[in-house]
């Protein structure tokens, strides 16, 4: 579904992705994890080419990313994007945040594109608040409609930026629970996070970064459990303490 | 002649002033310094001196104005330099996380301009866009340099041949006050309203 192949990135002098190989099957949830400033969110932010690769090959289900001359928006409605920050639309309330793109870019009826969000924000436990303004919402609502929002585009993939990592702790568990259950149907999931409670649970794989290298790989409580390199288990007492 | 010409100009200087704002924001390398060039030239010389480059050297090229096209002509263009400013301004305001996730679902530059970012950047940009109409229509006067009959012309000729020149410009700027308060007051209060609102956010 997604293949890295001596991927390559640098924001000025820093090597940001540094012969990146990954490959992430359909299906298959992900964790990436790693101190900031490892690249992990640029990994992921280059799947959907809000940051261009500069070397070596990237494929999404088929596409290559890495040409320019790819068309972007069958690219971007194939892949959900959930940001740390949330970034709803606040000039529009829920339901309309949820349908703006499946009417323009999918070109669905109105009605029909309405009857599709109310589905997808059942799913994320919303349906009561379809007329409410982001602003009025709680930053893990935010974030769950945020999750419709991805959803509504019926999407091959979902991305999570530190979906998390913006929230009130009492927050997090509800958000954490919408992930897990759209892992357990089979979703492709890429998730930044430090969240070691929902790797084990739904993860396949914990991938750690650091510097812009992919150091680990492995599965979740091996890599949690019994880490095999130093800067993982560096990494993980601290998260740990944390 | 005072409310056409301003009412143009304001039509065409907005128009064009937005498409120039929303190309600014994208910050291209190669047509940004050209806009900004633009927009510091006509920042940095008198609109009289504009008014007169369009309306005497233009001709020099053979481009021939009547002096009402030539008011309206060098007045969108000075105008469209100004609301490019403040519609750059406010495109720049809105978060980039704004600009991520509507690219990220897929919708083109357009799209996401009419969409997502510009009803936004609109509370930015209005009160102090109203507020550069009342500048703009004060302006016009200016256009009575080339012989269009306007406002502050009309006082001109009407003092030459009556001697209360006092009761005449009071006058003149009577009626550029009634042209210009009511905008005064929308700005005034479209700030106070979108400001409260950013507060209460």
């Amino acid at each position: 579904m997604i293949r890295f192949q001596n991927v390559n990135k640098w924001f000025g002098s820093l090597h940001v992705l540094n012969d990146i190989n990954l490959q992430v099957s359909a299906g298959e949830v992900v964790v990436v994890c790693g101190p900031s400033g490892s690249g992990k969110s640029t990994l992921l932010r280059c799947i959907n080419r809000l940051e261009r690769i500069q070397k070596g090959k990237l494929f999404v289900d088929g596409m290559p990313v890495h040409d320019s001359t790819i068309n972007l928006t069958k690219l971007r409605a194939e892949i959900g994007f959930v940001f740390q920050q949330f970034h709803l639309y606040p000039h529009l309330n829920v339901l309309e945040n949820v349908t703006l793109a499946p009417i323009h870019v999918r070109g669905m009826k109105k009605k029909e594109a309405e009857e599709l969000a109310m589905e997808k924000l059942e799913r994320v436990g919303l349906a009561d608040k379809a007329t409410a303004h982001p602003e009025q919402l709680s930053g893990g609502q935010q974030q769950r409609v945020a999750i419709a929002r991805g959803l509504a585009m019926s999407p091959k993939i979902l991305l999570f930026d530190e979906p998390t990592s913006a929230l009130d702790p009492e927050m997090i568990g509800e958000v954490l629970s919408v992930m897990v259950k759209l892992a357990e149907e089979g979703m492709t999931m890429c998730v930044v996070t430090h969240e070691m409670g929902f790797a084990r649970q739904v993860a396949h794989r914990v991938i750690f970064m650091d510097e812009g290298k992919i150091i680990e790989t492995g599965k979740p409580d091996q890599f949690f459990d019994n880490p095999h390199s130093d800067r993982a288990a560096l990494f993980i007492s601290k998260i740990l303490k944390h | 002649m005072t409310v056409l010409i301003s009412g143009a100009s304001l039509f065409l200087g907005t128009i064009l002033g937005f498409l120039l704002g929303m190309v600014r924001s994208r910050k291209n390398r190669l047509v940004n310094p050209l806009i900004g060039f633009f927009v510091d030239v006509m920042r940095g010389t008198p609109f009289i001196v504009q008014v007169f480059i369009v309306f005497f050297i233009l001709p020099e090229f053979g481009v021939e104005l009547e002096a009402f096209t030539a008011a309206v002509l060098a007045m969108t263009i000075m105008g469209s330099a100004f609301i490019c400013e403040i519609v750059t301004a406010g495109i720049l305001a809105v978060p980039k996380g704004q600009w991520e996730a509507s690219s990220s679902s897929g919708l083109n530059i357009l799209q996401q301009l009419r969409l997502v970012i510009m009803p936004q950047a609109m509370k930015t940009i209005l009160p102090p866009l109203v507020g550069q109409y009342v500048l703009l229509i004060k302006d016009s006067s200016v256009v009575s340099a080339i012989g269009v009959v306007e406002l502050t012309r009309v006082g001109w000729l009407t003092v030459v041949r009556i001697p209360e020149g006092l009761m005449v410009f009071s006058l003149v700027a009577a009626l550029y006050f009634a042209i210009s308060y009511p905008l005064i007051r929308i700005s005034n209060s479209l700030e106070r309203k979108l400001t409260v609102n950013r507060v209460s956010l």
